[in-house]
């Protein structure tokens, strides 16, 4: 079971605050989940993140599943509670990013890859996922 | 007749022949694309924190210059599409990032300039059809999978079409004498820059847009978005190699297929760029 201390009023003021988005309006359908394109690499359902944020777990921000999102915007367009998932997802990127921890270095960009992709995946994946 | 154009980053490195195909097949239609005079890189993502402004300059002053030039500003890299669409409506809807956005760029931008993406130039088109009929028709019965990926349609409120249910490629392949299967997949995402940090996802995504899309008869896919061209393209490629008995299916971009039926001469197009050979394919065609 989870509890809630200061933090958690933290955190959720903060995903509020940069997403835009209230998290207590989400009824755990799961529609997010069953949509999403990254959900088999996922360590927690879109469902769970969102879950997580409404009660302020900081397990929200240290899941893979924020990292492994594509931003494909399924989730945020299916939402019947008409709520952005991707924004949350997002604000708990950007949390992270700020205080320097990131999930692609350069450096473990595959050599065999960075010559090859469009620049816009370049443009795009370090602006999603570096800091 | 002449509109303002931005070709984007990508299309001027690896994507070349999106662009080369997108300014020949349009001329055909008597619209000619005239770039920019500068521009720099959209961004390629939109942020989609409330609070990153820096995220949105570039697509705000690219905006502010083509509102110098026009009243409408074409591109047709989906990415750049998604980005100046959304960051247009921000500068139209949201005052607050309206006032940052134009006092950091010493401008007056209010969102006026109309973005509008090479589909909908053919959608509205008058000379399509009668420009198709000067073609070849080679392009007759082909079976063809539009694939739209995310950032044409998503997030709803900048979609080119109706965000579940669209029509305008089909539409366009239609007129072209092809045929459009019908799959499900074909909003689907490819997996987008995952391919970066996760290959593993993208991998999968192929597989499943591919099988969809094969499922269903498609000889040849076609996208406006060299991120979804690249993934599908490298990986099919891929699996090739490693297993004889994959079929891969080539993936053009839709102005090439649009240029071919209009007759641009094939040495415009850049077919030869894609590492699933779409020429054995298209032999019928004066390649
Ligand atoms: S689709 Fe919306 S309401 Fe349903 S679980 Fe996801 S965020 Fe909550
Ligand atoms: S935007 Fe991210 S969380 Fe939402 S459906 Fe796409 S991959 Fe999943």
């Amino acid at each position: 079971m989870f509890l809630r201390s200061k933090g958690s009023e933290e955190l959720i003021g903060r995903v509020k605050e940069i997403s835009g988005q209230d998290p207590h309006l989400c009824m755990q359908c799961g529609t997010c989940g069953g949509n999403c394109t990254a959900r088999e690499f996922m360590d927690f359902l879109p469902r769970q993140v969102v879950r997580m944020v409404q009660l302020g777990d900081a397990r929200a921000l240290r899941c893979r599943s924020i990292w492994i999102c594509s931003t494909c915007l399924l989730c945020t367009v299916r939402c019947p509670r008409g709520i952005d998932v991707a924004r949350m997802m997002e604000a708990l990127r950007v949390i992270n990013l700020r205080r320097g921890r990131e999930a692609l270095p350069v450096a473990k960009i595959p050599a065999g890859l960075l010559g090859q992709v469009p620049q816009m995946a370049l443009v795009g994946g370090l602006r999603k996922l570096s800091a | 007749m002449e509109m303002p154009y931005f070709p984007g980053c990508t299309l001027y490195r690896k994507a070349e022949n999106l662009d080369a195909s997108t300014r020949s097949s349009l001329a055909a239609l008597g619209v000619k694309l005239i770039e920019l005079p500068r521009w720099t890189c959209c961004g390629a993502v939109v942020p989609l924190a409330r609070d990153n402004y820096m995220g949105m300059v570039a697509a705000a002053r690219i905006l502010a210059d083509a509102a110098k030039m026009g009243k409408t500003l074409a591109t047709v890299c989906s990415f750049c599409y998604n980005v100046l669409k959304q960051v247009n409506y921000v500068m139209q809807r949201d005052p607050e990032a309206r006032q940052k956005l134009n006092n950091y760029l010493e401008e007056g931008y209010r969102g006026e300039v109309r973005v509008i993406h090479a589909l909908e130039i053919c959608r509205q088109n008058p000379s399509l059809r009668a420009a198709k009929d000067r073609g070849s028709g080679y392009l007759r019965g082909l079976k063809v999978a539009c694939y739209y990926g995310c950032t044409l349609l998503r997030p709803a409120a900048v979609a080119l079409d109706d965000a579940e249910n669209p029509a305008v490629m089909e539409e366009m392949v239609a007129v072209l004498g092809a045929e459009a299967v019908a799959y499900p997949l074909r909003t689907a995402c490819c997996g987008s820059y995952q391919v970066l940090h996760e290959g593993a996802l993208v991998a999968q995504k192929v597989r499943e847009i591919i099988a969809s899309a094969s499922a269903a008869g498609a000889e040849v896919i076609i996208t406006s978005c060299p991120l979804c061209q690249f993934n599908l393209d490298w990986w099919q490629e891929r699996f090739s190699r490693e297993d004889g008995g994959f079929r891969p299916v080539p993936v053009l971009y839709f102005t090439q297929l649009l240029g071919m039926a209009l007759g641009v001469p094939p040495g415009d197009l850049g077919l030869e760029r894609h590492l699933v050979d779409p020429r054995p394919l298209l032999s019928g065609a004066p390649l």
